[in-house]
């Protein structure tokens, strides 16, 4: 009897070769994650050395706190500040646009838009989403300049105020899509509790759905504010190739991207001075844009677990 | 008796309920603003792309016609007045049978004066259909003839422009000139060079209302005559607008580096596909591969857990920043040269995490319930995932890669780095060769000052969006198609 059962269980057993098969199958994923992560690590190894000739010449203090960059014309000269500068500067009117315009978009959306103009205008804004950003450059460069001239005539071709402008716009429908997650997340209990108490919409959206979603939001203008620092065809089609300090929203700026388009497309010899210079610059934008993707990312994580 | 100061009145207290309500209304219609903001400034880019495109189907009627325009202009003092050359004639046009030939003038299309190529294509655009007058005055030497200037030698400045030789047949044989001549002036337009004789000429008459002579003021010995001369030419074309030639035309002609007219996009919508074709084949599978693995294998440990930092901050590393890794690693250390294949490499590196995070979210959003099912009847892990798992997460799978395809169709930046920013004027078959992509050509037109790039780019901007649009109604379809409840 207990003989037939262990036989019986032996053939239950299934062949050898599945369990190699599963083993290999498994194999074959973890290469394709493990290959993920190797990239993202060689990627730090290549700018780690790609500016290392770069830094051996000119000390870090120098390239991010003097204020004549001259790469390419003689005196020679790496201080990186305009280009931080012109960045900071595009990134700050764009925040400008992005901020007000994203945030009362996405309280609209989630507090006051019916359910059919909410389920209309949510797919509308993640294509507009995916609009490429050389589109944008194009609508900076050719519409909005010229309207900008009406109003400041002396405006030039090249302006960091129409290339910030429409970078505002350009991840506006990143921030105001990602705070309408957040700010639609916030409970239904929790507003009816205020509505309960007597306030009003603008009370209840003010002083509990928002403060309730402020971490969320907070969130997502970070990331915002990474990805236009990061943003690189507007700037270089409508921002100009001047690094200048101080930048100023009238004239052309350069920023850190701006850059390293500008060397591309021009003739620098590959191995050249010039080359490490993108590497520095490279570096100085993976950082600041790292460090904020960062914060962003564990804003959202500390956030996620407040209602779950 | 009066109330208590600390109970406000009941008026009062209605005032402040009213005051209360209508912030309450101003914001909500502060809020509707704001959308309404985003959403017109968006419909502005959309009208003006349309606008701005719309005239290339009057350029593609006048070079289907023959011509190829350039701008020039003739300087006076401070003052430019623009004209338009004819800088190239089509073999065998009907621009060419009307005997116009590269070096004319053009000066008048439809009944109008035209100064500038976008005047002279605005007015294509508004004019009927079919046999238009236009009227040209020929080039110098089929004009008059060969100019000589006589040059103080103290000075080096011009005191004569003389004709030298006198071709015979022309306007100004006609005319009555004659060899020796001194040109003076053309109308008000005094002759101060031999280029710019007939550049007074062609000004004096694109200047007339209608057609007619140009008086010529010259000096024959001691003599100061007037001469009329019948510089303007004039003779109908057809010009068809067509818009299904001109966008068949415009998707299968190579660039022109020199005329916007002459201008299509094949190199980069080819240039485009093989790169993000290839590109799909490298980060398609190692994508979801490796959002399988952490999904339906991995432990959730200390590492997983940094993996999954690790690959979202990948996500938001500025585009650029691939270029210059994709320069480094794949078109320096593995010398694949600035070519096809690197790009699409580096365009792999960049979308990678996209595709991971996107098919993460879709293999998450699948029940343990259905995996749990699976086990439970003896499924291996592998099973539960080829016969459950995936078959669920397709849709959602098929989305999120479509949906990043189409994010890296519209990316230019990266490639700029890897030699996609050249003119090619080829279409790319080996691994090597060089390329150049759609938001690359844009980015290049937008560049330039000619008239008419501007247009072009427009043109090629709706050519992005409609394939965009495409991918995304691809998606949607994929999405509903394998679409499965549970």
């Amino acid at each position: 009897m207990p003989r037939e059962i262990i036989q019986e269980a032996s053939s239950l057993q299934a062949p050898r070769g599945r369990y190699l098969k599963e083993r290999l199958i498994r194999g074959i994923f973890f290469a394709c994650a493990f290959f993920a992560i190797i990239i993202t690590a060689y990627t730090i190894i290549i700018f780690a050395m790609g500016s290392a000739p770069f830094f051996e010449s000119v000390s870090p203090f120098e390239f991010i706190f003097t204020i004549r960059w001259s790469p390419l014309i003689e005196p020679f000269s790496y201080g990186a500040l305009p280009l931080i500068g012109g960045t900071l500067l595009t990134t700050g009117i764009a925040l400008l646009v992005a901020l007000p315009l994203g945030l009362l978009g996405a309280v609209y959306l989630s507090e006051y838009a019916s359910p059919n103009v909410r389920r209309a205008l949510k797919p509308i804004m993640e294509l507009l989403a995916g609009i490429p950003s050389v589109v944008f450059g194009y609508f900076a460069l050719l519409y909005v300049t010229p309207l900008l001239r009406n109003i400041f005539p002396d405006i030039q071709f090249w302006n960091a105020l129409s290339a910030g402008l429409v970078l505002g716009i350009a991840i506006l429908p990143l921030v105001s899509s990602l705070s309408e997650d957040i700010i639609y997340a916030v409970p239904r209990s929790v507003r009816e509790a205020s509505y309960a108490l007597g306030a009003t919409r603008f009370e209840t959206v003010r002083r509990v759905v928002l403060p309730a979603a402020f971490s969320g939001i907070t969130a997502a203008f970070i990331l915002g504010m990474s990805r236009a620092i990061g943003e690189t065809m507007i700037v270089a089609i409508a921002a100009g190739m001047t690094p200048v300090w101080p930048p100023e929203p009238l004239r052309p700026v350069m920023t850190l991207t701006a850059y390293i388009v500008n060397v591309a497309t021009g003739d620098a010899e590959a191995g050249a001075f010039i080359w490490s210079t993108i590497f520095a610059v490279g570096a100085l934008l993976f950082m600041m844009t790292l460090i904020l993707n960062t914060i962003s990312y564990f804003i959202v994580q500390r956030f996620r677990e407040q209602y779950e | 008796m009066s109330a208590p100061a600390t109970q406000p009145s009941e008026q009062a207290f209605r005032r402040r309920l009213r005051w209360r309500h209508g912030k309450s209304k101003l914001f909500a219609s502060l809020t509707i603003t704001a959308t309404l903001v985003g959403l017109a400034t968006l419909a502005a880019l959309l009208v003006n792309v349309f606008t701005n495109a719309r005239l290339l189907i009057a350029m593609n009627a006048t070079a289907e016609a023959g011509f190829a325009f350039s701008l020039r202009s003739l300087e006076r003092g401070h003052d430019l007045f623009p004209y338009i050359r004819i800088s190239q004639v089509t073999e065998g046009s009907s621009a060419e049978q009307l005997g116009v030939r590269s070096g004319d003038a053009l000066i008048r299309m439809g009944f109008h004066a035209v100064a500038k190529i976008s005047d002279a294509w605005a007015t294509v655009e508004q004019i009927p259909e079919g046999p238009t007058p236009i009227g040209w005055v020929a080039g110098a030497e089929r004009l008059l003839g060969d100019l000589r200037a006589e040059i103080d030698p103290e000075t080096s400045r011009v005191t004569a422009v003389l004709l030298d030789y006198l071709t015979p047949g022309s306007a100004a044989e006609r005319a009555g000139l004659q060899v020796n001549d001194i040109l003076r002036k053309a109308d008000d337009f005094p002759i101060q060079g031999t280029r710019q004789a007939w550049e007074a000429i062609v000004i004096a008459a694109q200047q007339k209302p209608t057609p007619s002579s140009v008086i010529l003021e010259i000096q024959r010995g001691e003599q100061i005559l007037h001469i009329a001369l019948e510089a303007e030419q004039q003779a109908q074309i057809p010009l068809n607008r067509s818009f299904w030639h001109t966008l068949w035309f415009f998707i299968t002609e190579y660039e022109s580096p020199r005329f916007a007219e002459l201008s299509g996009l094949r190199s980069a919508i080819l240039g485009s596909f093989y790169v993000i074709g290839l590109m799909a084949l490298f980060s398609v599978p190692l994508g979801v591969g490796a959002a399988i693995y952490l999904e339906e294998y991995a432990r959730r440990t200390w590492l997983t857990g940094l993996i999954q930092v690790l690959i979202s901050n990948l996500a938001g590393v500025p585009s650029v920043i691939y270029g210059i890794i994709g320069l480094e690693i794949f078109a320096r250390a593995f010398a694949l040269e600035r070519g096809v294949l690197a790009g699409a490499l580096t365009m792999a590196l960049l979308i990678l995490p996209v595709v991971i995070i996107a098919s993460r979210e879709a293999l998450r959003a699948i029940p343990d319930s259905i995996r749990q099912a699976a086990y439970a009847v003896g499924a291996t892990r592998w099973q539960v995932v080829r016969h459950h798992v995936l078959p669920y997460a397709a849709p959602g799978i098929f989305t999120g890669v479509v949906l990043s395809l189409s994010r890296a169709i519209g990316e230019a930046a990266p490639l700029i780095l890897l030699g996609a920013f050249q003119y090619v004027a080829f279409d790319p078959k080996g691994l090597k060769d060089p390329f150049t992509v759609l938001p690359i050509q844009i980015f290049t037109w937008v560049g330039m000052p000619q008239e008419g790039r501007a247009n072009i780019a427009a043109a090629a901007i709706l050519v992005l969006l409609v394939i965009l649009l495409l991918m995304n109604a691809l998606a949607i379809f994929l999405r509903i198609k394998f679409q499965k409840r549970w």
